[in-house]
């Protein structure tokens, strides 16, 4: 081991860099503190390549270190990329990274096999697939990475926001970012993006609105995905809304409109809150409100 | 054709089996030959997709045993005159000519003479299977407007081949069978659907179409990514929703006025024609044909009656 001057060290070259994000501020923190504990790994070149310790050499750039301790190897590019993953694989990696890890090695020229036989103790399925949309991953901009990382995308998601053009993805990014989103709604998001973006050819702005919740914005999609659904949605709420249903009394439709019944849920205590609940529901049949509802449900309206 | 591998295989247990049908819908009480699996003709909407481990067909190579399973059903169902269909897994005609797998069927069912054999497919060429035909056998076509078949049935025969083949078949003294499945919901649709049933009526006889079915499209979730991922326009201008079986169709109020159309369209040609609907829901056989249709029981006795009508009461 050794002290490296980092002005003999070429920052710019990055191809062993995998670590995402590249800032951590634990660690500046720790380096600020007692310094370097761990060498970086530098690749006997000069100037010297960083071969492991990206995220070492960025703080010590930042509390402006002269020096950094410093292990030289000289051993090929493969065997340098191989270094640089297993000195992160304990850590483990997250999406972005192992993004990262299967390009550098795709770019490497490492074998389908090699590059499969990594992918399983990255624990995923070693398919030319999510071989495929690693790759795509790594191929995207820095925002559109960020977001993966952020929100901690599933592959599946990934893929799909990969499916969107540049300019389209960067505004669902612009409409994603501020909001809570769990996985299913992410998914179900993307998926009626992609809908619109069938049937139409191409997602203008409108398409993709800027709303304050994942709810509303769900919500607005489905109107254009769902028409008709929301449609009927809309209708059932003003019929429930005219019925004024009393405490204790529900009635229950299927969400698509699919069943012909309709469910009506009473809650009583006693006696007379059966017979006030039936002379209230026979109310609502004579004022038509349960007929409009199974219009609805036995589909004879649009 | 297709370079897709194809093996005979010893399928062990049982290949004649009750067709599934699903959850909350009515089924025609078919039953299925799953003499082959897999298809080359590769349908972009085909839900073998989603089921078949890969690509490869497989041919089920025991004639002996799958005769004694159709004795043994047949045999043992005095009440019904069964349906039996080899289209369930694959397509009925795409690889007979060469791998020559209905033939023995055939024959079994017109010597038989009590059970009816379908043969349903959008391969327009049985020209091999004609010396061997008998009133026993039905062939059928599914139907769709050409443009939809130029987009998502590529490798199928084209429509008007189909309905010459289906004429043909009438002419050497077959019945032969109509399915409108799936039934595509896109831009111009319904003017399509008018022309095709118009070609219908032109070239093919009503008096022996022994039956015509009508099932919207449907399809169970995992091929919904599918389409996603592929952008079938096509298959995804309608609006879907999940039915009670999970998987996606049409929503109701759509389906039933694609069935309206097409059923009046159908009865203008013939009005004894004989129209069913593929798995549908009770509710939507009373809206669409003013059918009170309960259960899956009051179809297949439906077609006993069809059976019996056209027939004469030989079978």
């Amino acid at each position: 081991m050794t002290d490296v001057p980092l002005s003999r060290i070429d920052l710019k070259d990055r191809r062993f860099c995998l670590s995402y994000p590249p800032g951590d501020e634990n660690l500046l923190w720790s380096i600020a503190s007692v310094g370097i504990v761990q060498p970086i790994v530098l690749l006997d070149r000069a100037p010297y390549i960083a071969v492991a310790g990206w995220r070492r050499l960025r703080c010590a750039r930042e509390l402006r270190l002269r020096k950094v301790p410093a292990l030289i190897v000289d051993i090929d590019e493969k065997t340098a990329l191989m270094r640089a993953i297993h000195d992160n694989l304990a850590r483990g990696f997250n999406i972005v990274e192992k993004a990262a890890v299967v390009d550098a090695m795709d770019r490497s020229g490492f074998s389908r096999d090699e590059i499969f036989e990594l992918m399983k103790h990255l624990g995923l399925n070693p398919h030319e697939k999510v071989l495929s949309i690693l790759l795509g991953i790594a191929s995207l901009d820095a925002p559109s990475r960020d977001f993966i990382f952020r929100k901690n995308l599933s592959l599946r998601n990934a893929e799909s926001l990969l499916r969107f053009e540049e300019k389209e993805r960067r505004r669902i990014l612009t409409a994603l970012t501020g909001l809570h989103l769990t996985e299913s709604t992410l998914r179900e998001i993307l998926d009626m993006l992609q809908l619109v973006r069938i049937r139409k050819g191409a997602l203008a702005g409108r398409d993709i609105p800027v709303m304050e919740s994942s709810d509303m914005l769900r919500s607005r999609l489905k109107q254009k995905t769902h028409p008709i659904l929301s449609s009927f949605a809309k209708k059932l709420k003003a019929i429930r809304s005219a019925m004024a249903l009393p405490p204790g009394v529900d009635i229950r439709v299927d969400p698509f409109f699919e069943k012909e019944y309709i469910d009506i849920i009473l809650k009583i205590v006693n006696e007379d809150d059966v017979d006030a609940a039936l002379g209230r529901i026979s109310e609502l049949v004579a004022e038509g409100h349960v007929r409009r509802i199974l219009e609805l449900t036995k589909g004879r309206i649009r | 054709m297709s370079s897709q591998k194809v093996e005979f295989v010893e399928t062990p247990g049982s290949i004649v089996r009750k067709c599934p049908g699903t959850k909350h819908h009515i089924c025609c009480g078919y039953q299925t030959i799953d003499l082959v699996e897999g298809c080359v003709l590769s349908c972009s909407y085909c839900i073998l997709k989603a089921y078949l481990r890969d690509d490869t067909i497989r041919i089920s190579h025991r004639p002996e045993s799958i005769i004694e399973e159709l004795n043994g059903m047949i045999d043992g169902s005095p009440r019904h005159v069964l349906r039996f269909g080899t289209g369930e897994l694959s397509d009925s005609l795409a690889i007979d000519r060469r791998h020559n797998v209905n033939r023995f069927l055939v024959e079994y069912f017109g010597a038989k003479r009590k059970a009816i054999l379908e043969l349903k497919s959008k391969w327009a060429d049985f020209r091999h299977l004609l010396p061997h035909l008998n009133p026993y056998t039905v062939i059928s076509f599914s139907v769709s407007p050409q443009r939809f078949i130029d987009a998502e049935e590529t490798r199928t025969s084209p429509v008007h081949k189909r309905l010459k083949a289906a004429r043909l078949a009438q002419d050497h003294g077959c019945f032969v069978g109509l399915h409108f499945d799936p039934i595509v919901i896109y831009d111009g649709f319904e003017r399509d659907y008018r022309y095709l049933i118009g070609d219908i009526g032109r070239i093919l006889d009503p008096s022996r179409i022994l039956w015509i079915s009508l099932g919207t499209l449907r399809f169970p979730p995992a091929l919904y990514g599918l389409l996603l991922m592929r952008k079938r326009r096509y298959l995804l201008s309608g609006e879907f929703i999940r039915g009670e079986d999970g998987k996606y169709r049409y929503i109701k109020t759509e389906r039933i006025r694609i069935y309206r159309m097409l059923y009046r369209l159908l009865k203008d040609i013939d009005s004894s024609l004989f129209i069913y609907l593929c798995m549908e829901r009770a509710g939507v056989w009373k809206e669409a044909l003013d059918i009170d249709m309960k259960d899956t029981e009051g179809l297949t006795g439906l077609f006993d009656e069809r059976i019996k009508n056209v027939y004469g009461g030989t079978l």
